[in-house]
């Protein structure tokens, strides 16, 4: 019982925090001295996370499993510092600058779930197309690669680019629509981009169809993250003076 | 290389480090006017923005310390070795990718910059800290974090909307993206560690200066040793 209450305390505690940040960030730097020798990552990024892992051996993946561990950790001790400084200076002066942190953590855990959600339930689908492919991207509706435009200057750099697609439900056209330059298709929470193109010898490109549900609590996690350390310096700054 | 002068003197004269700066504030206008566009791309332009940007931000801590020489001497040798990386390497001249002529991309970058010249004085007040133990030193070392720590989490937010715009994902499993969360977990550390008491002090000092190291292996380090999303 009394073990049990030691590791409940440990949980409440900065310094504990601070453990969980140096073994992540170790784990991290052994990651990223890791990657870069081992080719099982090139193809980290054209699929989900967990998808990955489950075709991942141990020797390969141990530092990422060892960094969701500790990310899982380092979450209950988020949750259970931000309750506890929250019941004990409730009272205090100042109450903006001590929610201020409280936000930032509340970021923080919504960035990890936009990558839990990504990693569990993302889709990614990678395809070369030329115009005339027909891709399905959902359970009713097709679409055909009307036209590849690509915009080569003189030097050979591209210049612009564009892809014309259109929408097919039940053998009609249902609407169309271009894909441009920072400008991907998003339907229904689809988004389809092009992740490259070639125009020799025949016009092609390199079409990405995925799905992030995780991508919006990111940028709300995101936004969060920063409101909390704008009132931080606006407040902290001053106190510091 | 004017700049490169001017820094090179203001070792001895401190004033010369603005007339540097603003050689380099002209060079930057000049290469923008040239090229059409934010001059942003490649080690050359990069790391003379880095340069003007840490002189431009130490100004105020300059004022703050009155004229302290070992942070004078710290911030002028740092951007003398930028200054001189910045001419030995090629500028980008060439037209940019379709995805690169974007809003987002662009203060993605300023962003980033601005974030590293931070931490890097941060670091050269880390420096005078251990040399001078000055307590003033840990205080401008902590506002300079806090402000690049924004910064930098605003550069990570903006780089995540262009990626996904681009793309079609916000974040990419790549050695660049991997330091990236080193970097901002590393400073989310500093961030609380300073709030407990054995860290004051010297440590935090040792931290700003580590930070600054990994600053530097995510920027040159990365780019130049290993295959990722970035160029720079």
């Amino acid at each position: 019982m009394s073990l049990f209450k030691e590791i409940t305390r440990g949980f409440y505690s900065l310094k504990t925090a601070l453990w969980l940040l140096i073994l992540l960030l170790l784990l991290f730097i052994a990651g990223a001295v890791f990657m870069p020798l081992n080719t099982e990552y090139t193809f980290m990024s054209s699929m989900p996370l967990f998808q990955w892992l489950r075709g991942q051996p141990i020797r390969i993946a141990w530092w990422i499993w060892g960094s969701i561990g500790i990310l899982s950790l380092l979450a209950i001790n988020t949750i259970l510092c931000s309750v506890e400084s929250l019941a004990r200076k409730g009272r205090a002066r100042g109450w903006l600058l001590l929610i201020a942190p409280q936000i930032i953590h509340i970021g923080f855990l919504l960035v990890l779930f936009a990558h839990l959600l990504d990693a569990a339930q993302g889709f990614k689908y990678l395809s070369v197309v030329r115009p005339g492919t027909i891709l399905q991207i959902d359970d009713d509706s097709l679409l055909r690669i009307r036209d590849i435009d690509i915009n080569i200057d003189a030097s050979g750099y591209i210049r612009d680019w564009r892809v014309s697609v259109e929408y097919i439900s039940d053998s009609r056209t249902t609407g169309d629509d271009v894909l441009r330059p920072n400008r991907p298709l998003v339907r229904d929470g689809l988004n389809v981009s092009v992740k490259d193109l070639r125009a020799f010898p025949h016009k092609a490109v390199l079409l990405q169809i995925s799905r992030e549900p995780g991508a919006l609590w990111a940028l709300g996690g995101g936004v969060l993250i920063m409101a909390g350390i704008i009132i931080l310096i606006l407040f902290k700054i001053r106190i510091e003076k | 290389m004017l700049s490169f002068g001017a820094y090179l003197f203001g070792l001895w004269s401190r004033y010369l480090i603005y007339v540097g700066l603003l050689f380099q504030a002209l060079y930057m206008t000049s290469r923008g006017i040239e090229l059409g566009r934010l001059p942003l791309v490649g080690a050359h332009d990069t790391v003379t923005f880095l340069s003007l940007s840490i002189v431009t931000f130490s100004i105020p801590f300059r004022v703050l310390l009155k004229g302290s020489s070992g942070f004078h001497a710290g911030t002028v040798i740092l951007c003398l070795l930028l200054t001189a990386f910045s001419l030995f390497s090629r500028p980008y001249n060439m037209p940019l990718p379709p995805v690169l002529r974007t809003f987002w991309f662009e203060v993605h970058v300023v962003m980033a910059f601005l974030s590293y010249a931070l931490f890097a004085l941060s670091a050269i007040l880390g420096y005078v800290y251990l040399k001078e133990g000055d307590a003033l030193l840990d205080g401008m070392q902590y506002r300079a974090v806090l402000v690049g720590y924004c910064l930098f989490t605003l550069s990570i937010i903006f780089g995540g909307i262009w990626a996904y715009l681009a793309w079609g994902t916000y974040w990419l499993w790549t050695p660049k993206e991997l330091w990236t969360s080193i970097l901002w977990l590393f400073y989310g550390f500093y961030l609380h560690a300073r709030l407990r008491q054995w860290w004051t002090g010297r440590p935090m000092a040792i931290l700003s200066i580590t930070g600054f190291a990994i600053v530097m292996f995510t920027y040159l380090g990365v780019s130049l040793l290993m295959k990722s999303s970035h160029s720079f």
